[in-house]
């Protein structure tokens, strides 16, 4: 007898239909030819006005769809990110999903005292090395902006930080034209240069435009130094529902796209075909607190919107957010928060998913939500994966034997089980399923103490494989001669 | 007549027609200026700041009624005499060099006005020497500055020094805050005063000003 051979399906989210995805895609365009956008950087303006835009009032364009749409088919559909030593470790291509952290928090929450406080450039290290040791954390960013060194070469400090404590690709945050180049004279070091460098990427930039239509001229130097060098970049905006943005969420993704596409276009203008990570950061503003929230439901919902999207119209990698929250201690609100951005960017195939690990709407960083959030990863991808439908998993075979073995004849005690149990199911490491007692003689701790003993374990036990000592070397000679 | 009931409901309710309406009837029947503004449309924006510190309403409905205060004050402001009415204090304010984000900026700027402070606005990328300028210009009794990002904060401290250099520190409070800016951070570099949010910024001026 043939063996079944059923596909799996893979449980997906999906909430927007074509027809809703081309009405957004052409309001953004609409947004782009009719009310156009301030574009500070005067290379940029005289590039996008030879393609054919109309500048008025010295820096206001008008970019005719065609450019847009040109721009999406040359930028390329898949984006390798690969780790410090060459290997390829995120394709970011139609629904592969990626988790990492985040950046530019204020404060972060003491693995010691638990108490928070400002962040200082021992965290950014420790920030890296956890995510180096944890199997679902994907990538490193810097989690937060320490406060012992200089504030105008603070994205410089922290990306050799990074990259002296993990391995993982690197998405970096820099000020400007200047910044960048130090931190890609860093990153050229440690892969052996630039030919090296743009062969095996391990870094991605994050830059922000600013909402509404608003293209400041130092984060078009970046944007214009990434295009150059081919680092991949992601260029969101501020597009949040009620502050960057209109409050209702087609209005905002419109905006958020249409920034986008801005970004995308310039991109294109200067490197064909360089990549590009598309997506903006439409979240909302809250509305007593005026915060843009970490763990409302809108940005998870904007974010499968968006995967639709990419799945109807742009097929390009996207950009996106994860694992965050509002609560200011790693509480119940935390956890709900993080699991419902967690599973829902999965469940839509998100591509790179970063701000794991935030609390405080992305103001506090903690060590303790990152290790959490690893575990919601596993039970997230777990999930995503489906049931797998065969013979050997409808187990009738099993059932029969175990049903005719007479009394001691259990499924626990039976092959079959051994053999499968591993895959079959989620083994949780940190969620606590124990009875009520051993919990109690274990401590009787909740999450959030199990998170902290688990990180700090780590950060005392796990070794990141050391960079030879002349490119560790080279780095403080490169971070020193600023 | 000193019961200013309708225009206080028309305020809260953010009905800007129906508040122009009732600031008009004031004045028919004989109320003076100050008085309108004072205890019809300050002290209304004060219950509405309350409850808005309470919870009980949301921004929005905030800014809306602050709106509608304005649509009034526009009715107001020719009958104005020199001298006759009078601010709760004079208000520079503007986003730091190198720094183009104004959301916050102008939340604080749209309810400390609701407060009944003056405004003037700088906008966004403000370098010191134009606060210095302004400020000698204008007067004001707080010096407000916002922003967003860390690499931008360092010019707080700087138009901090400007103003010193100029000789008008001590003649001006200062004002900080935005996203990355903490209190430790004000006391470092002198500042009188830091506030988290728009609502406090209101709170804290009055506190530095020594109003209630």
């Amino acid at each position: 007898m043939k063996p079944l051979e059923i596909p799996t399906f893979q449980p997906r989210l999906k909430v927007l239909n074509r027809e809703q995805a081309l009405a957004i895609h052409t309001a953004a365009l609409e947004i782009l030819e009719k009310t156009g956008f301030k574009m500070e950087h005067p290379g940029g303006l005289e590039m996008l006005a030879d393609a054919g835009c109309k500048v008025s009032n010295g820096d206001w364009v008008k970019l005719p769809s065609y450019l847009a749409e040109e721009a999406l088919r040359s930028a390329p559909r898949q984006i390798a990110l690969y780790d410090q030593r060459g290997n390829k470790a995120m394709t970011l291509v139609n629904g592969n999903s990626f988790y990492g952290t985040g950046s530019d928090a204020t404060f972060t929450l003491d693995l010691e005292t638990g108490q928070r406080r400002r962040t200082a450039l021992r965290d950014i290290a420790n920030f890296a090395k956890l995510v180096d040791g944890l199997e679902n954390m994907d990538f490193a960013m810097s989690m937060a902006n320490p406060e012992d060194v200089p504030i105008e070469d603070i994205y410089v400090y922290v990306f050799a930080e990074m990259v002296k404590n993990t391995n993982k690709p690197i998405v970096f945050i820099a000020d400007s034209g200047k910044d960048i180049a130090k931190i890609y004279e860093i990153a050229c070091h440690v892969v052996g240069g630039e030919e090296e460098l743009q062969q095996k990427p391990f870094i991605l930039n994050y830059s922000e435009a600013i909402s509404p239509l608003h293209f400041p001229e130092n984060v078009m130097e970046r944007l214009i130094f990434c295009a150059e060098k081919r680092i991949p970049i992601c260029l969101p905006s501020g597009s949040n529902a009620g502050g960057g943005a209109p409050v209702t969420l087609a209005g905002a993704m419109a905006l958020g796209i249409a920034e986008n596409l801005v970004g995308l276009v310039v991109h294109q203008l200067v490197g064909k075909g360089a990549p590009f990570l598309f997506g903006p950061n439409v979240s909302v503003l809250d509305m007593k607190s005026t915060v843009v929230s970490y763990g409302c439901p809108e940005w998870s919902l904007t974010q499968a919107a968006l995967a639709d999207m990419r799945d109807e119209i742009y097929g390009l990698p996207i950009w996106a957010f994860a694992g965050a929250s509002d609560a200011k201690v790693m509480d119940a609100q935390a956890g709900a928060e993080a699991m419902f951005s967690i599973i829902n960017a999965m469940l839509s195939r998100a591509n790179l998913i970063h701000d794991v690990g935030f609390l405080e709407y992305g103001s506090t960083s903690s060590l303790e939500m990152v290790t959490m959030a690893n575990e919601l990863v596993a039970m997230s991808r777990f999930f995503a994966r489906g049931i797998s439908v065969n013979e050997e998993t409808l187990a009738l075979e099993v059932i029969e034997r175990v049903v005719s073995g007479g009394p001691a004849s259990i499924f626990l005690m039976d092959d079959h089980t051994f053999e499968h149990f591993m895959q079959a199911q989620f083994l949780p490491q940190l969620l606590d399923r124990s009875r009520y007692d051993s919990w109690e003689e274990a401590g009787a701790m909740d999450l959030y103490r199990r998170c902290n003993i688990e990180a700090k374990r780590i950060l005392s036990e796990y070794q990141v494989e050391l960079k030879p000592s002349e490119v560790l070397k080279g780095i403080d000679q490169i971070l020193q001669g600023r | 007549m000193s019961d200013f009931k309708a225009l206080t409901e028309a305020v809260i309710k953010g009905d800007v027609k129906m508040a122009v309406a009732e600031t008009q009837s004031a004045l028919d029947a004989g109320s003076n200026v100050q008085d309108i503004i004072d205890k019809g449309l300050i002290a209304t924006m004060d219950e509405v700041g309350e409850r808005f510190s309470k919870g009980l309403i949301f921004v929005p409905q905030m800014l809306r009624s602050a709106k509608t205060m304005q649509g009034c004050m526009k009715l107001l402001e020719p009958l104005f005499q020199e001298g006759n009415v009078t601010s709760k204090g004079k208000v520079l304010i503007g986003t730091v060099k190198g720094d183009l984000h104004d959301i916050g900026k102008n939340l604080v700027s749209m309810m400390m006005e609701g407060a009944g402070f003056t405004i003037t606005d700088l906008g966004v990328g403000v370098p010191p020497e134009k606060f210095v300028q302004k400020a000698q210009e204008v007067e004001p009794d707080i010096v407000a500055m916002s922003a967003l990002l860390s690499t931008t904060m360092p010019a707080m401290s700087q138009t901090i020094e400007a103003l010193q250099e100029a000789g008008i520190r001590d003649k001006v409070k200062v004002m900080i805050g935005g996203a990355p800016v903490t209190d430790k951070y004000a006391h470092e570099i002198k500042a009188d005063s830091y506030a988290s949010d728009a609502g406090s910024a209101v709170s804290k001026a009055k506190k530095l000003l020594g109003i209630s």
